[in-house]
């Protein structure tokens, strides 16, 4: 029983943090900032439901099959997000400064 | 490749995929156990005769005990950072004021410096787009968001029993 609820609670946390990263995407200006929501809101939202799915798995080897997951999830999504920011610096993507205001950042 | 170089190495290789066969079998029956330990040491021997090294040599028994405290700390950071930029996301008038930075680090070699690109890259606000010898491009959300990253750089600098000198 408690520990349905505290993996529920762990997987609603995941959830919201994919939502947050989600609205992030759509909300910010230019490539690089875009990075940010998703490399860090998605990474913390399969986190946390990998650790909802371990505490609803209990003590068992599922424990460390998923901890290892979350260990790839964590190297690829951070390898994924520099490739990505690399590329568009690479591209001559300029990055979206507050002071330009108006400049929408798609390398113009 | 002489035959005495690479033995501890390979010892160190054939024990970590010891521990990632254990893992992955999920069992501890004494079949799979010698199964597992068998077919460790022959992928060992394998890499070392054809890579003609083990592990990259920054990679010590040290290391790996340090790694699980260091994960530890890291994932806090990224705790942190997701409150942080998850705040920055919901806020109605999106305040971010991104730059690009660049940081000189003092970590010596590849290994540790492609750690602290992707540690920076996984805490608060700040993406590296650019890594070139020891200077990194780090893409920051928010100019207050750079502060974090000295103390990374130590903390990477601690797994690796890194001293900084100069």
């Amino acid at each position: 029983m408690v520990q349905d609820i505290v993996a529920g609670a762990f997987c609603c946390v995941g959830t919201f943090f994919f939502l947050v990263g989600t609205t992030g995407l759509i909300r910010m200006p230019d490539v690089f900032s875009r990075l940010h929501p998703s490399t860090k809101c998605d990474t913390l939202g399969a986190c946390s439901l990998i650790v909802g799915m371990a505490v609803y798995s209990g003590w068992s080897w599922e424990l460390l099959k998923l901890i290892i997951i979350a260990c790839f999830v964590l190297l690829s999504s951070a390898t994924c997000g520099h490739a990505i920011g690399r590329s568009a610096l690479r591209g001559d993507i300029k990055c979206w400064r507050r002071k330009n205001g108006v400049e929408d950042g798609h390398g113009t | 490749m002489g035959g005495g170089y690479a033995f501890s190495r390979r010892l160190l290789l054939c024990i970590i995929l010891f521990a990632f066969w254990i893992a992955l079998t999920a069992t501890l029956a004494l079949y799979d156990l010698v199964l597992g330990a068998v077919c460790s040491a022959f992928v060992a021997v394998l890499t070392v005769a054809l890579l003609g090294r083990a592990l990259d040599p920054r990679i010590t028994p040290m290391v790996l005990l340090r790694l699980p405290w260091f994960l530890l700390r890291l994932i806090w950071e990224i705790i942190k950072a997701n409150y942080d930029v998850a705040k920055i996301i919901l806020h109605p008038r999106l305040p971010i004021d991104p730059e690009i930075v660049e940081y000189r680090t003092y970590l010596p070699g590849d290994l540790p410096r492609t750690v602290f690109s992707d540690s920076i890259t996984l805490t608060p606000g700040t993406v590296t787009v650019e890594l070139e010898e020891d200077l990194l491009k780090i893409h920051c959300l928010c100019p207050y968001h750079q502060e974090g990253l000295a103390g990374l750089e130590r903390m990477v600098a601690w797994l690796f029993g890194v001293k900084r000198h100069g």
